[in-house]
């Protein structure tokens, strides 16, 4: 409790580290940060030529099907993968200050997490121009998912950094494990399409929930189903919880470590 | 009441002989991850007053340091605790967190921010730490092209600026310019009388005597002294004299036991009487060959084969078998009290006759500044003729230097001020003194004070 407390007197560090990282990514390009915009919207034509011209796919409006899911997915990890290197880059500040060491975790996943919300833009002008129309209600759930699926990134994004400190490889496994992670949530096809039988063990899987609410409202325009969404509650709220416990118990060797 | 309280507190690192991180190199070489515990603190206790000024003393890797570091909790003590109310300001490593293609303002944002300020009270402070860093006129330029006193500056204003209940200092005293340090040390001030907390860790222990009012002497990772600060600070300044003596001794004695190893064989008898430091000198021959066919004159000649960067230098055709302080009764002495009688004796060898001799004797403290120099002709002694053996007497009525260690230069030269035989260092000296004052040397004065 007193660690979240302290967060929040250090809230205005963790805007600047958010903003400084929002405002140095596309630094020194010539379209600067329009590439948040165009960037999604290249991925969004070449998926749509691969896979209604290529590779068909079967799905209707493929291309919706997996932009409505990719978005998301990218967003998480980005956080989580990038996440892990982050203490590790920041050692400068760690060995030198003190300051609530979570800051480094929440705020690269916020920066993380604000670059999706930009990219949404484009995601809901996509959805708008194909012709789905989700309902108001619909809506209003997006912004619940995202807090969950944040609250998910961020607890896996606390615990890779925090081992990451004391076990350097675990930034290339994690990069791995992400790329295992993503075939095996329902990002590029529906849960339809596993067998019966293993159903089960996949909806372990926090993503496989976030990932079926996002389409439900973007894709097909409904409210998603309570029980998908409480699933995916309870489970970001765990991670994060198993992600504070893990980042307190190893903070206090970062200095010394690094 | 207590601002800071520590609590018996020891603080390990691991020393890894050869550490590996990755798990290819913790698989393979498992026997390579042993490691030592180096214990760096062990069992500190301590606790500062509201508005207490605290420096930290103590040689290179004493823990002083890593003990400021655990107070400022960027690590944390394997034992004991350590309690700190109120808000901590570290001034340790200032400018941690800059970044160079930032303005100095937003720069001013992201450090304050770093020191758990709320944009609020980062806009109140902006026109103090603006002020006082001096900087108004570059401070939309970004901060790479600002040289590192003013990257000094800029972080200093912010730190200062913190409102801090406690206030973290690593030697970073040495920050801008004269006038700015000034600033600094009357801005702590202020923060000292409005009760801030103020630890301080520097090697400037004029600063600590002055300006702490207690001080801490850490040696070894345990805590030697502490107390009111002039005292702890004397006692460390003569620990460290001691020290200093005791390793340039060291370092003397290793020297001289280089020396011994070449054949001892040829040992004039006339050196037998030496039975100081000088008996381990080898033959005067062997060190500095004289060719047969030299003349007195040609003493120049040979010159260049004199090694002037030597403790001992010098053709050798006079030689010092041994000199020191002789008591009245003929002994060698190495102390001796301020306001006595003192002698220097040279005792001198010729091995080849010179035409003018010229015997000279130098103070110097253990850094190496020369008190007094003087030689027999800058007094006004023309020495033509000498026995081949002997001493030359240097007597002081009154020795007027003060409490310390100091170092006996001696030498001979010939007419030329060729060096025949000269000792840099030819060995230590303490001098005792009850005089109350400080410097090296005493100043025979009386006060006048009016009525």
């Amino acid at each position: 409790m007193r660690t979240i407390k302290e967060l929040y007197e250090y809230r205005q560090m963790i805007f600047g580290l958010v903003k400084k990282d929002l405002r140095g990514r596309y630094k020194g390009s010539v379209l600067g940060f329009l590439w948040t915009f165009i960037n999604p919207l290249l991925q969004l034509i070449v998926y749509t030529f691969v896979f209604s011209i290529v590779l068909r796919a079967g799905i209707e409006k493929y291309y919706l099907f997996l932009f409505v899911a990719l978005i998301p997915w990218i967003f998480f990890s980005t956080a989580v993968a990038g996440g892990a290197g982050c203490v590790l880059a920041q050692k400068g500040m760690v060995t030198k200050i003190y300051f609530p060491r979570e800051v480094l975790p929440i705020s690269h996943v916020t920066s993380a997490f604000v670059n999706m919300l930009y990219t949404f833009v484009v995601v809901l002008v996509v959805v708008f121009i194909a012709g789905v129309r989700p309902s108001i209600l619909a809506l209003l759930c997006l912004p619940v998912i995202m807090i969950v699926e944040y609250l998910l990134a961020l607890g896996i994004a606390m615990i890779v950094s925090a081992v990451t400190v004391f076990f350097r490889d675990m930034e290339y496994i994690i990069g791995i494990v992400v790329m295992a992670w993503q075939f095996l949530s329902p990002v590029m096809y529906s849960v339809d399409a596993v067998p019966e039988k293993l159903r089960g063990v996949f909806m372990m899987n926090p993503m496989t929930s976030i990932i079926m609410a996002y389409r439900e409202v973007l894709y097909y325009g409904k409210v998603p189903q309570l029980s998908t969404l409480l699933l995916a509650v309870v489970m970001g709220i765990v991670f994060l919880v198993i992600g504070f416990v893990v980042f307190g118990r190893l903070k206090r060797r970062f200095a010394e470590e690094l | 009441m207590s601002i800071i309280k520590v609590d018996n507190v020891h603080k390990k690192f691991r020393v890894y002989y050869d550490k590996g991180s990755t798990l290819k190199e913790r698989a393979l070489f498992r026997n390579r991850n042993r490691y030592e515990d180096r214990w760096v603190l062990r069992g500190i206790s301590f606790e500062a007053q509201k508005g207490e000024t605290i420096g930290l003393i103590g040689r290179n890797g004493c823990g002083k340091s890593t003990l400021l570091k655990l107070l400022s909790r960027i690590m944390y003590p394997d034992e004991g605790s350590i309690e700190i109310k109120g808000r901590v300001s570290s001034l340790i490593e200032l400018g941690a967190g800059f970044h160079p293609d930032m303005s100095g303002r937003e720069n001013i944002y992201t450090n304050a921010a770093i020191f758990g300020l709320k944009k609020k009270e980062i806009d109140e402070r902006l026109d103090d730490i603006i002020a006082f860093s001096e900087l108004e006129e570059f401070l939309d330029n970004p901060v790479r092209t600002y040289s590192s006193g003013m990257y000094m500056r800029l972080a200093f204003s912010v730190a200062i600026n913190v409102d801090a209940d406690v206030l973290l200092i690593d030697e970073i005293l040495a920050v801008g310019d004269a006038n700015f340090q000034a600033k600094c040390f009357n801005r702590l001030r202020e923060l000292k009388a409005k009760g801030v907390t103020i630890v301080l860790v520097t090697h400037e222990t004029n600063t600590v005597s002055t300006f702490c009012d207690k001080a801490i002497w850490l040696n070894d990772g345990v805590i030697q002294a502490s107390g009111k600060s002039k005292l702890v600070v004397d006692q460390y300044l003569k620990y460290m004299n001691q020290e200093l003596y005791e390793s340039i001794q060291a370092q003397e004695q290793r020297k001289r036991d280089a020396e011994v190893p070449k054949p001892p064989e040829a040992e004039p008898p006339a050196d037998a009487a030496s039975t100081d430091q000088v008996s381990a000198e080898e033959n005067p021959a062997e060190q500095a060959p004289v060719d047969e066919d030299a003349g007195k004159a040609d003493s120049n000649a040979d010159e260049e084969k004199i090694d002037y960067e030597a403790n001992r230098f010098g053709l050798r055709f006079v030689e010092i078998t041994k000199a020191g302080f002789f008591t009245e009764k003929g002994d060698l002495t190495y102390v001796i009290r301020n306001g006595e009688k003192a002698e220097i004796r040279i005792y001198y060898k010729v091995n080849k006759p010179l035409d003018r001799y010229n015997f000279g004797m130098g103070f110097f403290t253990l850094d190496y500044v020369c008190l007094y120099g003087v030689n027999t002709e800058m007094d006004g002694h023309i020495i033509t003729q000498l026995p081949d053996e002997g001493y030359v007497s240097f007597i002081i009525d009154d020795l007027m230097l003060l409490s310390g260690k100091y170092i006996l230069q001696v030498a001979v030269v010939d007419g030329n001020g060729t060096p025949m035989d000269y000792y840099r260092n030819y060995s230590f000296f303490d001098v005792i003194s009850n005089v109350q004052a400080v410097g090296i040397t005493e100043i025979r004065h009386i006060w006048k004070i009016p009525e």
